[in-house]
C-alpha cells in the first residue's frame, strides 16, 4: 500500500472514531461543538504519557481515553443544566477552555504544540476504529440506545415511561467524551504532534457537520458522514489532476462541502443515512402476522 | 381494596388561574370510568397529576393503597399507572416495536438488547393482540393517524397497568377504528385493567363506560352512571349554557 | 497609566465587539437563529473594501475611493445575508420537535461560513492583506492616553446604531411587527403580519451591521483576511451571552466587558491566556445565570 494510500486511511480511521464521540451525545439529542476539546485531551493526556513517561502506547491509549472521559463525565453534570442553543454554546465555551488550558502547560509545549515519538500506523488505527464502530453499534441496540433514542424524541414521555434522563445523558457524553479521547491518543501518536490550533473551533464545527450530514438517526450515518468528508474531497483533488481546465476542483473542495451542508439541511436536514433507509434496505416493511395479507 | 385510584381535595393553579378547584373521586377496581367536560375543564391537567408531570397545589392521590402524591415521576409506571397523550406522543423516529418496547421499559435491564426475537417477544405479541396489522419496524412518523392512535395505547398496555389513563383515545378515529378500539378496551377491561378515561365521544362513552365523572372550571359537578348523568341538569348547563336556552323536552332524553 | 491605557484599548476593541454583539444577540432574540454567518458578512465587507479601494493584482482591484468601497462592501454583506435568509432560515420548518430541531438553521449557517471563506480564499489568497485607511493611525491624545479615531468612531457608532434599533424596535410599526413575530410567529401572521416580508428585515440589518463592524475592524487594525471573522465573532458570541440572549443593550455592555477582559488578561499575563478568561467566565455565565448579566429574551423550543 502506497503512503500516500496508508496516510488516507489512518485519517479516515481517526475521524470515523471522532465522529462516534459526537454521535453518541447527538443520538440523545445533546449537541456537541466542541468536539476538539475531548479529542485534545485524550491527545495531549496520551501523548506526554508516551514522551514524558514513558508509558507503553497501548496504555496510553487507554488511559487517555480513560481522562477524556472522566473530564466528560465530571463537565456533564453543569452543561446539562443547559439546554439547546444554550448547550451548543456551552460545549464550545468548554473546547475553548481547554484549548486555553492546554495553551499554558509549558511542560505540554504551549503555542508550538507537543511531539512524540512512539507511533501509531495502521495495524493499530484501523482494528480500534472497527472496535469502535462495533462497540456503538452494539450499545445502540440495548436498552440504553432505546432510552437515548427516546430522549432525543421526546424527553418528558421518556422520563413517563421510566427513563432515567439525567444518568442517560450523563453516560451519553462520558461515553462520547472516552471515545473522543480514544481519537485524539491515536491522532497524537499518527503524526506525531498535536497542538491546539489546528485541532480547533473549525476541527468541531467540521466533525459536528459531517457527523449531522451523514445522520444521527442510526449507527451507520457518522461512518457514512466521514468516510464521505474524508473521501470526497481527495476524490475531487485526484479528478482535478487529470485534467488543468478542471483545477478549480481542487480548490473548491471546502465550498463543495459547505454548499453541500447547505442543501441538505434544506432538502434532507435528517441526514443521509436514515432509518426509513436502512429499514427499507434491511426489507423488514413486512406485516405483523403471516397470513394478515392486507395492508394497513 | 376497593378503588384502585382515589383523589382527595386535589388542587392545581397555573399563575392566577386555578386549573383545578378541590376535586376528588375514587375509581373502583376493575371499572370503565369516563372523565368528561367540556372543553377547558380541566381533565388533561388531571392526567398530568396523576402521572405527576406537575406537583399538586393541594390534595392527594393515592393508587393501589399507595399514597404517590410525591412519587417520581419514573416510579410511577413501575406502580402500576400508565397512559395516553390527547395529541399523539410516540416517539416519531423510533419504530412501532420500539415504541411499544418503551412500554415495558421500566421492568428492563439497560444492557440487554432492544433487537432480536426475544426481546422484541412482548412488544410483537402486543401488536397481534391488537390487531395492527402495520409494519412492527416501521418508523410511526410515517403510519396513519389512527394506527399511530392504537400503538400509542398498546404502547400503555406494554406496561402491564393497574389502571389505564386514557386522554381522548377515539378522537380522530373513523367508526371502524373506534369500534376496534373499544373491542380492546372491553377485552382489556375484562382481563382486569381499570380504565380511566377522558372523552368527548358520548356514544363511545355510553357503551363502554360504568361510570362517569363530570368536570368543568376545575371542579367536579356531578358523578354518576352514564345515564344519570345525562339527565342532570348542572351536565347539560355545564355543555349547552344556562337553563332558559335549553329546549323543553331535552332534559328528559335518554 | 498603564493599566488605564490598557482598559482604553479594552474598551475599544469592545466597541468593535458590540457591533457583532448586537448583529448576532439581534437574531437570536428576534428569531431563534444562532447566526453563523455572520462571521463571514464582516469578512465579506472588509475584503470586499480592500479589494475595490486598492490597486494590486489581486481580483477586483479597481482602485475605487474607499469610500464607494465601503459602501460595496456593506452592499455586498447586506445582499449576502438576504441569500442566507432565503436559502437557510425559509426552510427551517419545525418538523417532529425533537431535541436537535433548532440547531437546523445554526448547522446551515456554518455551511454558509465556510462556502464565503474558501471563497474568499480562492479570490484572495489565505494569506493578510495591508488595508491602509487613510484615518488608521490618527489618535486622540488625552494627557498621555491615546484613543485611536476609528475605535472611538466604532464604540460611538454602535452605541448611536443600538439606540436607533431601539427606536425602531420600538416606536415604529415595523418594530411592533419584528416583536410580533418574535414572540409567536403563527400570532403575528393571524394578526395582518406578514411574516415573509418582514423577517428579512433583520438579515438586512444584522447583514449592515455586520459589513460595518467589518470595515471598521479593516480601518482600526490595518489587515485584512478571509478568515478575519472566525476569532472576532466567537468573542462577540461571548459578548452576547454575557449580555442576555436577545437584549441589544446589553449585548453592547457584554462586547465591551470582553474586549476589557482580553485586552486586561492578555496585558497581565500574555497573549496564550486570553482564551481562559473569557470562555471561562461565559461558561459560567451559561451554567450558572444563563439569562446573562442583563436578563435576556425569551429563547427556546416552540418559537419557530
Amino acid at each position: 500500500m502506497s503512503g500516500y494510500l496508508a496516510g488516507l486511511l489512518a485519517v479516515l480511521a481517526i475521524n470515523i472514531i471522532v465522529a462516534y464521540s459526537v454521535f453518541v451525545p447527538a443520538a440523545a439529542g445533546l449537541l456537541n461543538l466542541g468536539a476538539a476539546g475531548f479529542v485534545l485531551v485524550g491527545a495531549y493526556g496520551a501523548g506526554a504519557m508516551t514522551a514524558l513517561f514513558g508509558v507503553p502506547l497501548w496504555l496510553a491509549l487507554v488511559l487517555g481515553s480513560l481522562l477524556a472521559g472522566t473530564v466528560a463525565f465530571l463537565i456533564s453534570f453543569p452543561i446539562l443544566r443547559t439546554r439547546g442553543i444554550y448547550m451548543v454554546l456551552a460545549t464550545f465555551a468548554f473546547a475553548e477552555v481547554v484549548a486555553g488550558v492546554l495553551l499554558n502547560i509549558p511542560a505540554l509545549g504551549g503555542a508550538a504544540g507537543l511531539s512524540v515519538m512512539a507511533y501509531a500506523g495502521l495495524p493499530l488505527v484501523v482494528p480500534v476504529a472497527l472496535c469502535v464502530i462495533g462497540f456503538v453499534a452494539w450499545l445502540m441496540s440495548t436498552r440504553f440506545g432505546l432510552s437515548v433514542r427516546a430522549i432525543h424524541d421526546d424527553e418528558n414521555v421518556a422520563h413517563l415511561f421510566g427513563v432515567n434522563l439525567r444518568s442517560t445523558q450523563v453516560a451519553a457524553m462520558t461515553i462520547g467524551g472516552a471515545i473522543g479521547g480514544i481519537g485524539g491518543a491515536l491522532l497524537v501518536h499518527q503524526f506525531n504532534f498535536i497542538d491546539v490550533q489546528s485541532t480547533g473551533v473549525l476541527f468541531s464545527i467540521y466533525v459536528l457537520l459531517y457527523v449531522l450530514m451523514g445522520g444521527t438517526q442510526t449507527v451507520w450515518g457518522p461512518l457514512f458522514g466521514a468516510v464521505f468528508f474524508t473521501l470526497a474531497p481527495e476524490a475531487l483533488r485526484k479528478l482535478s489532476e487529470l485534467d488543468p481546465a478542471l483545477k478549480f476542483l481542487e480548490s473548491s473542495r471546502y465550498m463543495t462541502f459547505g454548499i453541500a451542508v447547505v442543501l441538505l439541511m434544506m432538502w434532507r436536514p435528517q441526514g443521509v443515512i436514515t432509518r426509513t433507509m436502512i429499514e427499507r434496505l434491511a426489507g423488514s416493511r413486512k406485516p405483523v402476522a403471516a397470513d394478515a395479507g392486507a395492508a394497513a | 381494596m376497593s378503588s384502585v385510584l382515589e383523589l382527595a381535595g386535589v388542587s392545581k393553579s397555573f399563575g392566577g388561574l386555578k386549573v383545578i378547584d378541590d376535586v376528588s373521586f375514587a375509581v373502583k377496581r376493575g371499572s370503565r370510568t369516563a372523565l368528561i367536560g367540556p372543553n377547558g375543564a380541566g381533565k388533561s391537567t388531571l392526567f398530568n397529576l396523576i402521572s405527576g408531570v406537575y406537583p399538586l397545589d393541594a390534595g392527594r392521590i393515592v393508587a393501589l393503597g399507595t399514597d404517590i402524591t410525591d412519587m417520581a415521576v419514573p416510579k410511577r409506571i413501575g406502580h402500576g399507572i400508565a397512559r395516553s397523550f390527547q395529541n399523539i406522543r410516540l416517539m416519531p423516529h423510533l419504530s412501532t416495536l420500539e415504541n411499544l418496547m418503551l412500554g415495558e421499559h421500566h421492568r428492563a435491564s439497560p444492557w440487554a438488547l432492544a433487537r432480536g426475537a426475544r426481546a422484541t417477544a412482548n412488544a410483537r405479541a402486543v401488536l397481534a393482540q391488537a390487531d395492527l396489522d402495520t409494519y412492527p419496524g416501521q418508523v410511526v412518523a410515517d403510519l396513519p393517524y389512527g394506527i399511530q392512535k392504537r400503538i400509542e395505547v398498546a404502547r400503555a398496555i406494554m406496561a402491564r397497568p393497574s389502571i389505564l389513563l386514557l386522554d381522548e383515545p377515539a378522537a380522530g378515529l373513523n367508526s371502524s377504528e373506534t369500534a376496534e378500539l373499544r373491542r380492546m378496551l372491553e377485552r382489556l377491561s375484562e382481563s382486569g385493567v381499570t380504565l380511566l378515561v377522558v372523552e368527548h365521544d358520548m356514544p363511545f362513552v355510553r357503551t363502554l363506560c360504568d361510570h362517569v365523572v363530570v368536570l368543568n372550571f376545575g371542579r367536579k359537578i356531578f358523578e354518576g352512571t352514564p345515564e344519570e348523568v345525562h339527565r342532570d341538569h348542572g351536565v347539560l348547563e355545564a355543555y349547552l349554557g344556562p337553563a332558559a336556552e335549553i329546549p323543553a323536552g331535552v332534559a328528559h332524553a335518554a | 497609566m498603564q493599566l488605564l491605557q490598557q482598559i482604553i484599548n479594552g474598551l475599544m476593541l469592545g466597541g468593535i465587539l458590540a457591533f457583532l454583539a448586537v448583529a448576532f444577540t439581534l437574531t437570536i432574540g428576534m428569531l431563534n437563529f444562532l447566526n453563523f454567518t455572520i462571521p463571514a458578512l464582516f469578512m465579506i465587507a472588509g475584503m470586499t473594501t480592500w479589494a475595490l479601494s486598492s490597486s494590486g493584482s489581486h481580483m477586483f482591484a479597481w482602485g475605487w475611493h474607499w469610500a464607494w468601497a465601503a459602501c460595496a462592501g456593506i452592499t455586498l454583506a447586506v445582499l449576502a445575508s438576504l441569500l442566507i435568509e432565503r436559502f437557510t432560515y425559509r426552510y427551517m420548518k419545525a418538523r417532529f420537535g425533537d431535541a436537535t430541531e433548532h440547531a437546523l438553521p445554526l448547522v446551515s449557517s456554518l455551511g454558509f461560513l465556510i462556502v464565503f471563506e474558501h471563497l474568499a480564499m480562492s479570490l484572495w489568497g489565505a494569506d493578510p492583506q495591508r488595508f491602509e485607511l487613510p484615518f488608521k493611525d490618527s489618535n486622540l491624545r488625552i494627557g498621555g492616553l491615546i484613543f485611536g479615531i476609528p475605535h472611538l468612531t466604532s464604540l460611538f457608532l454602535a452605541v448611536a446604531l443600538v439606540a436607533l434599533l431601539h427606536w425602531l424596535l420600538t416606536r415604529t410599526r415595523i418594530g411592533r411587527s419584528l416583536r410580533a413575530i418574535a414572540e409567536n410567529p403563527d400570532a403575528a401572521t393571524l394578526m395582518g403580519v406578514e411574516v415573509q416580508r418582514i423577517v428579512p428585515v433583520v438579515f438586512v440589518i444584522a447583514g449592515s451591521l455586520s459589513g460595518l463592524a467589518g470595515i471598521l475592524y479593516a480601518a482600526s487594525y490595518g489587515t485584512v483576511t478571509p478568515f478575519m471573522g472566525d476569532a472576532i465573532a466567537t468573542d462577540a458570541i461571548a459578548g452576547m451571552v454575557l449580555g442576555g440572549l436577545g437584549n441589544i443593550w446589553g449585548a453592547i455592555a457584554g462586547g465591551l466587558l470582553v474586549g476589557l477582559v482580553k485586552v486586561l488578561a492578555i496585558s497581565t499575563f500574555g497573549a496564550e491566556i486570553e482564551k481562559i478568561p473569557v470562555w471561562g467566565l461565559l461558561l459560567v455565565i451559561l451554567i450558572l445565570r444563563p439569562s446573562g448579566l442583563f436578563g435576556h429574551t425569551k429563547i427556546g423550543k416552540g418559537k419557530f
